[in-house]
C-alpha cells in the first residue's frame, strides 16, 4: 500500500522528463525560425545601415549615415508626410470605427451580418487592386468630381492626384476605407465582453446614449483603443502601397512616405542599400517612441 | 456571457483577420522572373513592353535561328520597374543563379547599375562595331572607357501635330517645323484660344519634357563629370521651367496623372500635339480614325546656342551578364542588334521601332511613306534627327535629381520664385548625393 505512491511518482517523473523534451522542443523550433528570419536581418540591416557606397562598393561610414538624415529635405519631407497621415487619419478612422462597432453591436438591428460583412470587407482586398479603383474614381474627370459637381459642392473639378493638399486628403481618405472595418472588428469583439447590465444600470440612472457612448462604451474599450492605436501607428508608419500606386508619392513629393523614400533609395535612384537601411531604422526609432507615448497617455488614471 | 454565438463572432473575426493579415503581404509577390537555364543554347533575357521589346527579341529570335537551329531564347516580359528591382537583388546578393543572360536598361539608368555592380556586366566591343552606332547610345553604356551596351531603339523625339486642328487654327505643318519652344508656346496659345482643344498634355511629376528640352541643347541635370548638379548655371533648364511654366499658366496644357489618361488624352482628340519619343508611334496610330490627322515635326529647339530640332527621350540598350554563356549571348546581340541591316528593317516595318544603328536608314523599310501621318516618311525622318542628337553624359543621378526638380517645378508652378526654387533644388541635390 505503501510503495504504490512512489511507483507512481517514479512514472510520472518519467512522463514529465518525455514533456519537457516535447515542449522545449515546440518551443526551440519556433525560436531557431525568428532568430534566423527576424533577428539576423534585424542585425544584419543595423550592421548595413553604418555603410554607404552604391549597390555592392559599401564602405563602412560610421554613423555619417545618421547625420546625414537630419539634413536630407527628402527624407525630412517623408517623415513630415508619414506624421500629417497618421496625426489625421488615425483619430478619424478610430472614432469612425467605434461608431460602427456600437451601431453593429445594437441587439435590435436587422441583417447585422450583412452590415458587419460590409464594413469589413474592404480590409481584405487587395492593397494595390483597391489603390488603383481610388485612382479611376478620383480621376480629375473621375465620379467622384462628377458628383461633387453634380451638387454644386464645387465649381472645377478637384485634382485630387495633382494637387498637394487633396493628394494627401485623398490618400486619407483611402486608408480610412482601408482600414476602419480592420479595427472595428477588434471594438465589436470588445464590446460583447462588456457587461450589459452596465448599460441597464446607465438607462435606468437616465443615461442618454451619448453618455452612455463617451462615459462607459470608451472607457471599458480602453485597452483595445490603446492596443489599434498602436497597430495602426505602426502600420502607418510603414505606409507604401496607397502613395506608391494612387499619387506615386507626387506631386513633387508631396505623399511620399517613408518606406517609399527607401524603396527609391534602394530601386529608383543609384541603389545606395546602406543609407536605406539608416532610413528603415529611424522608422523603428519612431515607433519605439510612439508607442512609450500611447502607452503612457493610455494608462489608466490612479 | 461567452455564450455560443460570441464564439463563433470571435473566430470568425479571428479567421478574417488572419486572411486580412495574408491578403495584406501578396503584393510583394509576382509571377518571379525566371533566370537563366543552364542549358548551352539557351539564352534568358529579362525586359519589358511586350508590343516593342519583347516583338523585337522575337524577331531577333527567328533571324539568329536560321544560322543556328538549336538556338532557343526564353522571353521574360515583366514591367521596367520590376525588371530594375529584381536585378537590383539579385546583384547585390552576389549570387549568380536566377538571373538572366541578357537584361534591356534605359539608359538613364545604365550607368548607374554599371558602377554599382563593377563587373557584372560584360564589355561588348568585340561583339560588334561601335562606330555604326549614334553615339549617344553608345556613351550611355559606356562605362571606364569600356562599352558594355548594344543599343537599342533610339529615343529620338518629334512633335506629334494634328494638321487637321492646325488647319482650323490657321496653321500649317509648316509653321511648327523647326520651330523654337517659344514659337510652340505662341502658337499653342492661339491655338488653344481659337479652337478650345488643348495644345499639349503633360503630368508634373514626369518632367521628360524637360529632358528632351535639355538634351537638345546638349546639357544635362549634372555636370560632364557625371557627379556635380548643374541646376542654378543650367540655363537650359531655366528656360525650360519658364516655358512650362507658360503652358501650363496660359491653359494650353491638360494635366494628366498616369500613362493611360496620357493615351486618352492624345486618342480622344483632346490635344492637338505630343511632343515625346517615337516609341509612342504605336500608341498614336491606335486610333484608327485619326489616320491622315497627324503629322510628325521635328522637336522645338531652345532659343539658346547650339540647340538644335533633335533630341531623346528614354530609349533602352541591351546589356550581358557576366554569368555563363556570356559569349553565346554577345554572339546574337552582335550579330543580329548590333550589325544586321535587314533585323532592322523588319523591326521598322512590324513594329515601327526605330534603332540607333546608322546603316539601317538606306534600308527600304526606311523610306517607305506612311498613309497615317498624311504620307510623311517618318521612319527616315526619324533616323535623320537621330544622328543630329547632342551627346550628353547621363550620369548616375538622373531620376534622384529629377524627383527633387519636381518638388522645384510644382513649388515654381505655384508661384515661388525661379530663382529661389532651383537655388534650394541645388543644393538639395548636392547634400543628398
Amino acid at each position: 500500500m505503501t510503495k504504490q505512491p512512489t511507483v507512481k511518482k517514479k512514472k510520472l517523473g518519467k512522463l514529465e522528463k518525455k514533456r519537457k523534451i516535447m515542449s522545449w522542443a515546440f518551443v526551440i523550433i519556433p525560436t531557431f525560425f525568428i532568430v534566423v528570419f527576424y533577428f539576423y536581418p534585424m542585425i544584419q540591416s543595423l550592421w548595413l545601415s553604418l555603410h554607404s557606397g552604391a549597390g555592392i562598393g559599401l564602405e563602412f561610414v560610421g554613423i555619417e549615415n545618421y547625420k546625414r538624415l537630419f539634413n536630407d529635405q527628402a527624407f525630412l519631407t517623408a517623415v513630415k508626410n508619414t506624421f500629417i497621415f497618421f496625426i489625421f487619419q488615425i483619430p478619424v478612422m478610430i472614432f469612425l470605427a467605434l461608431i460602427f462597432s456600437v451601431v453593429l453591436n445594437n441587439k435590435a438591428l436587422r441583417f447585422k451580418g450583412l452590415f458587419r460583412t460590409l464594413v469589413f470587407l474592404p480590409s481584405i482586398t487587395s492593397l494595390v487592386a483597391y489603390s488603383l479603383i481610388f485612382k479611376y474614381l478620383f480621376a480629375n474627370n473621375g465620379i467622384v468630381n462628377q458628383v461633387l459637381m453634380f451638387l454644386n459642392l464645387t465649381n472645377d473639378p478637384i485634382l485630387w492626384l495633382g494637387d498637394p493638399f487633396w493628394a494627401k486628403v485623398l490618400i486619407v481618405i483611402a486608408i480610412t476605407w482601408r482600414w476602419t472595418g480592420y479595427n472595428m472588428i477588434f471594438y465589436l469583439s470588445a464590446l460583447q465582453n462588456v457587461d450589459p447590465s452596465i448599460y441597464e444600470a446607465a438607462r435606468i440612472d437616465g443615461a442618454s446614449s451619448f453618455q452612455q457612448f463617451f462615459k462607459i462604451t470608451i472607457p471599458m474599450l480602453r485597452p483595445v483603443i490603446l492596443f489599434t492605436s498602436i497597430t495602426s501607428t505602426i502600420g502607418t508608419l510603414q505606409l507604401f502601397d496607397e502613395p506608391m500606386n494612387l499619387t506615386g508619392g507626387g506631386p513633387g513629393n508631396a505623399t511620399t512616405t517613408i518606406s517609399q523614400y527607401i524603396y527609391n533609395l534602394s530601386f529608383q535612384y543609384t541603389p545606395n542599400f546602406g543609407y536605406a537601411a539608416a532610413v528603415s531604422y529611424s522608422i523603428v526609432f519612431f515607433v519605439i517612441v510612439l508607442t512609450i507615448i500611447q502607452f503612457r497617455l493610455g494608462r489608466e488614471k490612479k | 456571457m461567452f455564450n455560443k454565438k460570441t464564439a463563433l463572432t470571435l473566430s470568425a473575426s479571428a479567421l478574417l483577420v488572419l486572411t486580412a493579415c495574408g491578403g495584406g503581404n501578396d503584393t510583394e509577390e509576382g509571377e518571379g522572373l525566371e533566370g537563366a537555364t543552364g542549358e548551352p543554347d539557351q539564352l534568358t533575357v529579362w525586359t519589358w513592353d511586350p508590343n516593342f521589346n519583347v516583338r523585337a527579341l522575337e524577331i531577333a529570335e527567328e533571324t539568329y535561328k536560321e544560322d543556328n537551329p538549336e538556338f532557343e531564347l526564353n522571353i521574360v516580359e515583366n514591367s521596367q520597374d520590376d525588371v530594375i528591382q529584381r536585378l537590383n537583388t539579385s546583384l547585390s546578393s552576389g549570387v549568380e543563379t536566377g538571373l538572366p543572360n541578357i537584361v534591356f536598361i534605359e539608359d538613364y539608368r545604365a550607368q548607374s547599375f554599371l558602377n554599382s555592380y563593377p563587373g557584372s556586366f560584360v564589355p561588348l566591343e568585340e561583339y560588334y562595331n561601335v562606330e555604326d552606332f549614334a553615339d549617344y547610345k553608345t556613351k550611355a553604356g559606356t562605362y571606364e572607357d569600356e562599352v558594355y551596351n548594344v543599343p537599342f531603339d533610339s529615343g529620338v523625339t518629334g512633335l506629334y501635330v494634328r494638321t487637321d486642328i492646325l488647319e482650323e487654327a490657321g496653321y500649317t505643318l509648316e509653321d511648327v517645323t523647326d520651330i523654337t519652344w517659344d514659337e510652340y508656346v505662341e502658337i499653342g496659345k492661339d491655338v488653344t484660344e481659337k479652337t478650345g482643344i488643348k495644345w499639349m498634355t503633360n503630368d508634373h511629376n514626369d518632367l521628360g519634357i524637360i529632358r528632351v528640352m535639355m538634351q537638345s541643347s546638349g546639357v544635362w541635370l549634372t555636370e560632364e563629370d557625371g557627379q556635380t548638379p548643374y541646376i542654378t548655371e543650367n540655363e537650359s533648364l531655366r528656360l525650360g521651367f519658364e516655358t512650362y511654366k507658360e503652358l501650363f499658366d496660359s491653359g494650353a496644357m491638360n494635366v494628366h496623372n498616369d500613362w493611360d489618361q496620357f493615351l486618352q488624352a492624345f486618342n480622344n482628340g483632346e490635344v492637338a500635339t505630343v511632343p515625346t519619343g517615337n516609341w509612342i508611334t504605336p500608341s498614336i496610330t491606335a486610333e484608327d480614325s485619326q489616320s491622315g490627322d497627324w503629322a510628325i515635326a521635328p522637336i522645338p529647339r531652345q532659343t539658346i546656342e547650339g540647340s538644335v530640332n533633335a533630341s531623346n527621350l528614354g530609349g533602352s540598350s541591351i546589356y550581358v551578364l557576366n554569368i555563363d554563356n556570356n559569349e553565346l549571348a554577345g554572339e546574337f546581340l552582335g550579330s543580329t542588334f548590333g550589325s544586321d541591316v535587314d533585323f532592322y528593317q523588319e523591326l521598322a516595318t512590324q513594329i515601327n521601332a526605330i534603332g540607333a544603328y546608322e546603316p539601317a536608314a538606306e534600308g527600304e523599310a526606311y523610306q517607305v511613306e506612311s498613309e497615317f501621318f498624311g504620307g510623311q516618311m517618318v521612319n527616315s525622318n526619324f533616323a535623320e534627327w537621330t544622328q543630329e542628337i547632342p551627346e550628353v553624359e547621363f550620369g548616375e543621378n538622373t531620376y534622384a535629381i529629377e524627383d527633387i526638380l519636381a518638388v522645384a517645378l510644382q513649388d515654381y508652378l505655384n508661384g515661388a520664385d525661379l530663382n529661389d526654387v532651383l537655388e534650394s533644388a541645388q543644393q538639395q541635390a548636392e547634400s543628398s548625393l
